[in-house]
């Protein structure tokens, strides 16, 4: 039963990753479209652990979650916050 | 009925991951903004990476569920190394993959560091606006 739930996660944490790809790419106030990929990783890290990985998410959350947020967030406090249309 | 539902998984992941990236190219081609530029080529990398991992899955005969390649008795035993072989997932693309994350984090950084660059030199992270002053520049140079 471990194996269908396992799998329903997977195919959840897909759907949701697609979701917010689509909204990272879209919007133009950068710091909600940073949000929107931190989400992403997230959703990532769960397929990765179902997809019977762990020793990526337990790097790829610190990465992903961690650091790319954080030297994104600082390139947009010195830069602009919105994009032009 | 569990091999059946496990490749349906295993297809759509396939394809909703081909989706993220068709949208995060689009986002590192089409969108003007250079940061915009950066997240999508975050979320380029990282299907990239799972696509790899989604490789080296394997799909089990019966009831039989993939384990991750991790020996969990040591000293182990000869038929515990038999059914480790018998079930876990490829270990070469998961390593390869650590490698690949680490190198995508040490671009992104690089790459943040032009765009400061970039932003304290013309003022702007706007690549149409950049591409004008480009332009004006050569004229005046002629």
């Amino acid at each position: 039963m471990t194996g269908l739930v396992a799998l329903l996660l997977c195919l959840i944490m897909g759907v949701i990753s697609l979701i917010a790809t689509y909204l990272a790419i879209v919007e133009r106030d950068l710091l909600k479209a940073l949000l929107f990929s931190a989400v992403q990783s997230t959703a990532y890290a769960f397929i990765y652990y179902s997809l019977a990985a762990p020793d990526i998410v337990l790097v790829y959350i610190p990465v992903a979650v961690g650091l790319y947020p954080l030297l994104l967030l600082i390139v947009i406090k010195k830069t602009e916050r919105y994009e032009r249309p | 009925m569990m091999p059946d539902m496990a490749r349906f998984v295993y297809n759509s992941l396939i394809v909703i991951l081909v989706f993220n990236t068709a949208i995060s190219l689009y986002g590192i081609l089409a969108r003007p903004s250079l940061v915009k530029k950066l997240i999508a080529l975050t979320i380029f990398s990282d299907s990239l990476n799972s696509f790899a991992i989604l490789v080296g899955y394997r799909l089990c005969k019966g009831f039989e569920q993939p384990v991750p390649p991790i020996v969990t008795r040591i000293p182990p035993t000869q038929e515990h190394i038999s059914k480790l072989i018998a079930t876990a997932v490829d270990p070469l693309p998961q390593a390869l993959v650590l490698t690949a994350i680490v190198i995508s984090l040490a671009v992104l950084a690089f790459l943040a560091a032009l765009t400061l660059r970039i932003y304290y030199v013309s003022g702007t992270t706007d690549a149409r606006s950049l591409a004008l002053m480009r332009a004006r520049a050569a004229v005046e140079g002629e």
